[in-house]
């Protein structure tokens, strides 16, 4: 969260003689970042991002503090003042107005101080409040209601402010809001509390303060206001983080108090403000102070070993530099020998972020410098792990399609349900967001399919020829209490030209993976994912013995003209890790023949549906002198194959060759019913 | 028939060839040696007339001798024939279009990845991935996030329905890559240089946010790791891939995870850290780092008295979308050729 503090302001407890430009770059160096430095008037404002583990820091105060430890180590004095109104009494009140107070649970509210004021006149606040609120970006209301903000923004601690005469029976009980309570809040919305909430109700049973968060609209401080009851309270930072986060709304003091709120700082808060209301708004205090505060934390004892501190800083760091780093930040640390160690008290501020030996070495390290520190390469050794070959082989792939004419494409993981009904998917059968961003993206993906077929019906308009795809996980639920199965699939999808100019893709791609043994099938199952995108007749399914690769085909004309597609679309859709497993790493050489072959075309009149793969199959079967068979030509019912006969031994001889011809003759005449044609 | 004559004949034949100053030239000494009633021609008329033996080889020569001539005589034409080109007279218009060859474009992200992955292997990182969909154990609770801990709130998490496991506690998508530090320490001993790249999912959209996004996340595990070691593996990446020019810096800052916590910033590309629009007073953040926490080390079953680490989990597309000047990141996951088509 960013907070804006004034220049003026932050000088007004920190005497130096640093520039605005100094200030902001040592403090980003070596504690909180400063994102923004702008003149204003002839004051300069601090944008400043404070990081959660230090709500000690929420404040002009607080970071006054830690540039008191952090400027000197620049060589520019600073010196941290002490706040005049600490030295304030808590004043002897005689007739003191009565508040009957009850914690229903203690661990709501660490502590809780309250006091009151009477006598007091309604009216703007004195000039440099006014404008250091509205430096600081909050708008200055009234006198009253601006020490509350005032103190927050000065001190860190948020304040509320009640009429203490609309308190009924001068009775509090603060409690957990149970039942579907509602309460009307002081930007005048009915509010329907979240059960746990923490809540006070006076004596008549009415709600009239959402703790920590937002005051009751019904016990505001208005312009008639008299007597003023002053809140000063740490509240559970959890309980107030639940209700803020089950309201979806935060306020300023919310914000503060989920983070944690130093319970020691609450007194010198509420000297402050005692202060304020006497200046401010001629206010005399009419009570004594309520001070609950049962369980005060102990004292935090942490330690640190001159090891460790070396160990992770990389240079040695002697003890007595450390101690006077940590002194300087308001530790009180002492220095032990055998083993060689420092002990750190921590002060009260700072109670909630320190814990372990890890934390003392951050603050030593980073007031020390980070920028002092060396910069080099770890030394050890460099482990020795097997790669996955996923990795290579994936951006080969990439490679080969982009200098196919690819364009690859990243679409989001997750999809909406539109779009699954549309292409014949089942969305009970995906994984589902809880909490989705937008309708488009509820579903994780079993399938990059429709994805593609977005991106093809996104671009058509403007591309006739459309080469895309895409190499990406697919989630695949298993069950309730299993991760799903994540699955890397190679998808593409062409607008143009036909199967055999994606199956032609394919096979090149095999060709440079030396993946061999690849068989093209026609698909046949009906229920499948592929069985309902998939055009029954025009796909294949790509198998390696006996496991499958994936498929290619045409889609169905009646889906992608479901998505707005026009002509027609051929998908290839690749199981990447069973890619990989085929794929041989090593071309193995072979002999180069030194005899001449022997070409020839045989055509062949073959009956409907007889399919060609399996011919190429049967013929190469006939081993001996066939090295290679390709289908020459395709026309009607005739099939024509050029095969080339070879010797490693010799130069074939016209007789040989006619006995191997015979042999295919035969055996695709008997198989497939087929005979040569006569030329 | 006397050999040497026959030798004798070609060698003539060829330098007369050679010396030959025109077309016609050549035309009447081919006719002279090789036309019908040509000297060699008449040689050859009188083969049979030889017994078998003198005839095979005075055949043989023939034969090469007729072979030469007719090369020398083809070759003496071609000269003439090139000669006679006049080359200065031929135009051809280099300037107009040459015939498209279609070539496709790998997407930005997969080259960054590919940029950033041989950057650090050179360093004896390895590239891993781990799962995107994880348990929350993995994402936030073993990285010292406790259920309901403010500091989630700067990821915000996509949960999936009904997926949930009794010891590791809902099924989220990952918020980032860090998830796969524990993974990482689960299977693998010290030393480790791990380099996860992979795709992270927060519940946020706006010009420098999309719901998925990349992350690379790097992670050293080993005996005496120290501040020094991370500074100096962020400035050689910040160097090598920004060039050798960038200045680098560490600030603190908070992650549960990591103690001490650490911003890295890299002097601005745009104006060279004078300070402009785009960057923080001439710095731009590129992402967050630490030491691995001591409590995290513990989770992943390493000893943090023995072993320390560190790591950082930065955005792929930040670093890149400077480089290119994307000024959207949901553009690299719209699928608009127009778009994808410039890289």
């Amino acid at each position: 969260m960013d907070i804006l503090i004034p220049d003026s302001w932050l000088r007004e407890h920190l005497k130096t003689k640093a520039t605005p430009r100094q200030i902001a770059e040592y403090l980003s160096l070596c504690s909180q970042s400063v994102e923004k430095t702008t003149k204003k008037d002839s004051d300069w404002l601090y944008e400043i991002e404070i990081t959660t583990n230090r709500p000690d820091c929420f404040s002009v105060y607080g970071v006054a503090r830690e540039l008191a430890a952090i400027l000197p180590q620049f060589g520019i004095q600073a010196k941290l003042e002490e706040i005049p109104e600490n030295k304030i009494r808590m004043p002897e009140v005689k007739n003191s107005l009565p508040l009957e107070v009850k914690i229903e649970k203690s661990s709501l509210c660490p502590r809780f101080t309250a006091l009151i004021f009477d006598n007091l006149t309604i009216k703007p606040s004195p000039k440099v409040v006014q404008e250091r609120l509205k430096k600081s970006g909050v708008r200055a209301l009234n006198n009253v209601i601006d020490i509350s903000n005032y103190l927050m923004l000065e001190l860190g601690q948020p304040m509320h402010t009640f009429d203490y005469d609309k308190i009924k029976g001068a009775k509090m009980i603060l409690r957990e809001s149970a039942g579907g309570e509602k309460l009307t809040t002081l930007d005048d919305t009915i509010r329907a509390l979240p059960d746990g909430s923490i809540i006070i109700e006076d004596g008549e049973s009415r709600i009239v303060d959402l703790c920590g968060i937002m005051g009751g609209k019904n016990s505001e401080v208005d312009e008639s206001t008299k007597r003023v009851l002053l809140f000063v309270q740490t509240y559970n930072p959890m309980k107030i983080r639940q209700t803020c986060q089950k309201l979806a709304f935060r306020t300023e003091a919310a914000s503060r108090f989920e983070k944690g709120i130093d319970p020691e700082g609450v007194i010198l808060a509420m000297k402050k403000a005692i202060d304020m209301f006497r200046k401010n708004c001629g206010a005399r205090v009419a009570s004594r102070l309520i001070d609950i505060y049962p369980k005060p934390p102990k004292p935090k004892k942490v330690t640190l070993t001159q090891e460790k501190l070396n160990r992770l800083m990389g240079i040695k760091v002697d003890l007595s530099e450390a101690k006077k780093i940590l002194d300087s930040l308001g530790f009180q640390s002492t220095i032990n020998q055998q083993p060689s160690t420092i002990t750190a008290l921590v002060p009260h501020w700072r109670n909630g972020d320190i814990d372990i030996g890890e934390d003392l070495i951050e603050e030593v390290a980073r007031i020390y410098g980070y920028h002092n520190l060396p910069s080099r390469l770890p030394q050890g050794q460099i482990p020795q792990i097997a790669k996955n070959p996923l990795f290579s082989w994936q951006e080969r792939v990439k490679d080969m399609l982009k200098y196919w004419g690819f364009m690859e494409t990243y679409n989001y993981s997750m999809v909406g349900e539109s779009l699954l009904i549309k292409v014949g998917l089942n969305p009970e059968e995906h994984l589902k967001i809880t909490n989705p961003l937008s309708e488009d993206l509820v579903y994780m993906r079993t399938t990059l399919i429709p994805s593609l077929f977005e991106v093809m019906a996104k671009n058509q308009a403007e591309n006739e020829k459309i080469r895309i795809f895409e190499l990406a996980n697919v989630y695949l639920p298993t069950v309730e209490n299993k991760l799903p199965e994540e699955m890397p699939m190679l998808t593409g999808a062409i607008n143009h030209g036909g199967f055999y100019d994606a199956k032609g893709l394919l096979e090149g791609l095999f060709n440079e993976l030396a993946i061999t043994n690849v068989n093209f099938s026609p698909y046949q199952l009906k229920k499948t994912l592929y069985g309902k995108l998939f055009h029954p007749a025009r796909t294949a399914e790509i198998m390696i013995k006996k496991n499958s690769l994936g498929v290619i085909g045409e889609i169905k004309p009646s889906i992608i003209s479901k998505l707005g597609i026009k002509g027609k679309v051929i998908v290839f859709d690749l199981d990447f890790n069973e890619l990989v497993k085929h794929i041989t790493n090593i071309k193995v050489h072979a002999p180069i023949p030194r005899y001449p072959a022997i070409i020839e075309d045989l055509a062949f009149v073959v009956p409907k549906r007889t399919l060609v793969g399996e011919m190429i199959d049967e013929i190469k079967k006939i081993r001996g002198m066939i090295v290679s068979v390709a289908l020459l030509d395709s026309y009607q019912n005739t099939r024509t194959f050029r095969i080339t006969y070879q010797s490693f031994k010799k130069t074939l001889t016209d007789r040989e060759v006619e006995k191997v011809r015979e042999k295919v003759v035969k055996s695709i005449g008997k198989k497939f019913e087929a005979r040569l044609k006569s030329t | 028939m006397n050999i040497n004559k026959v030798q004798n004949l070609k060698n003539q034949a060829i330098s007369a060839i050679l010396e030959a100053e025109n077309e016609n030239d050549l035309e009447r000494l081919r006719v002279h040696y090789l036309g019908r009633k040509g000297e060699i021609t008449q040689l050859i008329k009188e083969l049979p007339s030889l017994d078998p033996e003198a005839r095979k080889e005075a055949g043989h020569l023939l034969n090469d001798v007729k072979r030469a001539i007719e090369q020398t005589l083809a070759e003496a034409k071609g000269d003439r024939a090139a000669k006679k080109v006049d080359l200065e007279k031929e135009w051809l218009d280099v300037t107009a279009p040459g015939k498209k060859t279609t070539l496709g474009h790998l997407h930005l992200i997969t080259q960054a990845i590919r940029e950033i992955t041989d950057i650090f292997e050179k360093i004896g990182f390895t590239r891993v991935s781990h799962h995107e969909v994880e348990w929350d154990w993995y994402a936030f609770e073993g990285l010292n996030m406790p259920f309901n801990h403010p500091a989630r709130d700067i990821w915000e998490t996509f949960f999936i329905d009904n997926l949930k496991n009794k010891k590791y506690g809902e099924g989220v998508l990952t918020p980032h890559t860090s998830s796969g530090q524990l993974r990482e320490m689960e299977h693998t001993k010290p030393p480790i240089r791990m380099l996860n790249i992979a795709k992270c999912y927060r519940r946020q959209s706006d010009v420098s946010h999309a719901p998925m996004f990349y992350q690379f996340e790097g992670l050293v595990i080993d005996k005496n790791i120290a501040i020094n070691h991370l500074k100096g593996t962020l400035d050689y990446f910040a160097k090598q891939y920004f060039g050798p020019d960038r200045k680098t810096r560490i600030r603190p800052y908070h992650f549960r995870f990591t103690e001490p916590s650490f911003e890295f910033d890299v002097t601005c590309i745009i104006c060279g850290g004078k300070g402009c629009r785009l960057c923080k007073e001439g710095w731009l953040e590129l992402g967050g780092s630490g030491m691995v926490h001591p409590l995290v080390l513990k989770n992943g079953g390493i000893d943090p008295e023995k072993y320390s680490g560190f790591a950082w989990g930065w955005g792929v597309e930040r670093v890149f979308m400077m480089k290119h000047k994307i000024p959207d990141i949901r553009l690299l996951f719209s699928g608009d050729l127009k778009f994808l088509n410039q890289f």
